[in-house]
């Protein structure tokens, strides 16, 4: 009675994690001990290496619940549904974590916390958009309409984070005219191979994550669907004795 | 030609009813009375500051302002099961959706434009030169956020907690109209050359077409039962 | 859930593991020394770390050209130093800095070949700490939710798809 794909990912997600954890440990040995320290940064710059993958895999959860919630108006498949609302939570994590490496990593290069930055606001808005669809789920009783509300709410924070992006970096040149860049950083093959790495291991991580959370948000949906029909069984059986 | 007539009388439906009762409009009008007030209690502001932060100001109780009415546009037809009625007609639902926004950027811009002269008796602003490009900047702000505030009138009147759900979710969608009209609201009213603006007003019509065809084919999903 | 429990003790051995060797990594190459503890003699590696300030009108020689004499002060001693190495960016009177080198017992005088910056490491270990807790525990507590439904779903013997056609007999 459950769904084909789901066991299939049940004995396959396990390789997904252990390839997560591989590239992660790696890619933590080599932004940790093997990267050198940065010229003007110092050790600090390691901080880049948890901070730029955990934004990049934001991103590529944002763009699986846009993506899929193409796919669920499309088709309307309850597991569909569910993948969405996965990714919805995945990415208020990650865009979270995002946020909060970025503060820290702030901190000692700029000497401040927070600065009014076009990708700051733009991930602080993607914050509050995700934050928002899981809010708004909760909210709507029927499951279908949930389902398609919350895949319109998803479809247009998708269209309006660009804009979003490049209005904020037009009024930032407004009102802070470039005092802060990312100075001294250059792209070079030290740093892009445990970038890269690391990007990839964590990336592999969301979608062990999302297959994870799509489970067990199908698996909630089942149970209680069971019960219920074990409830209006038990109703069956006794209106008819 | 069935799809103006929807519009029109989507329109005409909603002026009328607002005629009756005048519920919207006087309620977003003292709201944004008591808005006006608290702001220049809290900021005690002087001619110099006043220049700076009452671009921002307009536009905060502009859309504060707005949300009621949005909040309101839809949770009226609650009343008698007319929202199951509207679900349920033969007409194309795109229609009802121009309908509504037409009728809710026609009761924000009549707020906007009953306000603006207090702002500017209270807080002396120098409109004489540019007042058309200001009413241009308020009709593409306004309309912005009426093609996204009426799809999420629409979405969040199904729900609960609706007054709630309305500016959580419409808010952060509209950052980008908030920006591009307070920026071009302060050059206009500063009296700055119309180039060093001029791409705030650029920015304002695209977000105008992309979400009102957005939400006019989104909206479909949202008024169906 | 043993098998899963034992999964899960798996991945904390080597997170455990990792964090004891960044830790070891950090004391043998990073940790930075005080002035006072190279004088009294606390240290064990060959190679040291010495945080220190420059202290004022003793630097002679030519920085630009990679060798320089200075007093490195601490909080109450200071500590003569030769500098030769490559040209230091930082190296300024009343500059607190990093020197590495060794340390001349018999001369009483510190042989420095680089600088570095002094370094908060608080935010590189807070900064990894709270992403990877943080995604450590949210994919723990899925998983284990999903274990957890697989089996209530098993024993509750909610599976069999006969129930519907099992009704419709009676």
């Amino acid at each position: 009675m459950m769904n084909r794909i789901i066991r299939r990912i049940q004995r396959f997600k396990g390789w997904f994690g252990a390839a997560a954890a591989f590239c992660i440990f790696y890619g933590l040995y080599l932004g940790l001990f093997d990267s050198p320290p940065d010229y003007y940064q110092g050790e600090v710059v390691r901080i880049m290496y948890v901070h730029v993958p955990l934004a990049h895999t934001s991103l590529m959860a944002y763009a699986s619940l846009f993506l899929g919630s193409l796919w669920y108006l499309w088709k309307r498949d309850p597991l569909v549904d569910n993948m969405c609302q996965a990714a919805a939570g995945l990415t208020v994590i990650f865009t979270a974590l995002s946020l909060i490496t970025g503060a820290i990593w702030a901190k000692p290069t700029w000497n401040t916390w927070w600065t009014w930055d076009p990708k700051l606001i733009s991930f602080a808005i993607l914050l509050l958009i995700a934050s928002g669809y899981l809010m708004l789920r909760t909210f709507v009783e029927d499951p279908d309409k949930e389902g398609r509300y919350a895949a319109v709410l998803a479809i247009v924070g998708g269209i309006d984070l660009p804009i979003i992006y490049f209005s904020a970096e037009w009024w930032r040149s407004l009102h802070q005219p470039l005092s802060i860049s990312m100075r001294g950083v250059s792209m070079t093959g030290d740093i892009l191979l445990p970038l890269s790495i690391m990007s990839l291991g964590l990336n592999l991580l969301f979608l062990y994550m999302l297959m994870v959370r799509t489970q067990m948000l199908y698996l909630t949906n089942l149970l209680q669907a069971k019960k219920g029909r074990l409830l209006s069984q038990v109703h069956l059986t006794q209106t008819s004795s | 030609m069935t799809f103006l007539r929807v519009i029109q009388w989507v329109v005409w439906k909603d002026l009328i009813s607002e005629m009756r009762s005048r519920e919207t409009l006087s309620s977003m009008l003292f709201f944004a009375l008591i808005v006006i007030l608290v702001f220049s209690f809290s900021f005690a502001m002087d001619q110099d500051a006043a220049q700076q932060l009452i671009a921002g100001i307009i536009w905060v109780s502009f859309a504060f302002t707005g949300i009621i009415g949005l909040g309101k546009s839809f949770s009226a037809e609650l009343q008698n099961d007319a929202l199951e009625y509207l679900q349920m007609s033969p007409t194309p639902k795109g229609a009802i959706y121009l309908g509504k926004m037409l009728g809710n950027l026609l009761f924000m811009l009549v707020v906007e434009v009953m306000l603006f002269p207090l702002f500017v008796l209270f807080f002396n602003l120098n409109i004489v030169e540019e007042i058309g490009l200001l009413l241009l900047i308020f009709l593409l702000a306004t309309l912005g956020l009426s093609a996204v505030g009426t799809l999420f009138s629409a979405l969040t009147v199904q729900i609960r907690a609706r007054e709630v759900m309305l500016p959580v979710l419409l808010l952060p969608l509209a950052i980008p109209v908030m920006i591009a009209a307070v920026e071009s609201t302060r050059g206009a009213l500063n009296a700055q050359p119309l180039t060093l603006y001029f791409h705030w007003i650029e920015l304002l019509t695209i977000f105008d077409v992309i979400f009102t065809v957005v939400s006019f084919w989104l909206f479909e999903l949202i008024l169906d039962s | 859930m043993t098998g899963f429990y034992l999964r899960w003790a798996g991945v904390i051995v080597m997170a455990i593991t990792m964090a004891v060797l960044a830790n070891k990594n950090y004391q043998e190459h990073l940790a930075s020394i005080s002035p006072e503890a190279v004088l009294a003699g606390e240290h064990s590696h060959a190679t040291l770390r010495v945080q220190g300030m420059v202290g004022s009108g003793s630097l002679t020689g030519s920085p630009e050209e990679g060798h320089a004499e200075f007093e490195l002060l601490g909080e109450t001693k200071h500590l003569k130093v030769q500098y030769q190495g490559p040209p230091p960016e930082n190296l300024r009177e009343l500059k607190t800095l990093i020197l590495i080198g060794r340390w001349d017992s018999g001369s009483q005088v510190f042989q420095a070949q680089d600088t570095a910056l002094v370094t908060n490491y608080g935010f590189v270990a807070s900064a990894y700490l709270i992403a990877f807790l943080v995604l450590v525990a949210s994919v723990f507590s899925m998983s284990r939710k999903v274990t957890c439904l697989f089996q209530e779903i098993k024993e509750s013997k909610l599976y069999e798809p006969e129930l519907e056609t099992h009704v419709e007999h009676r």
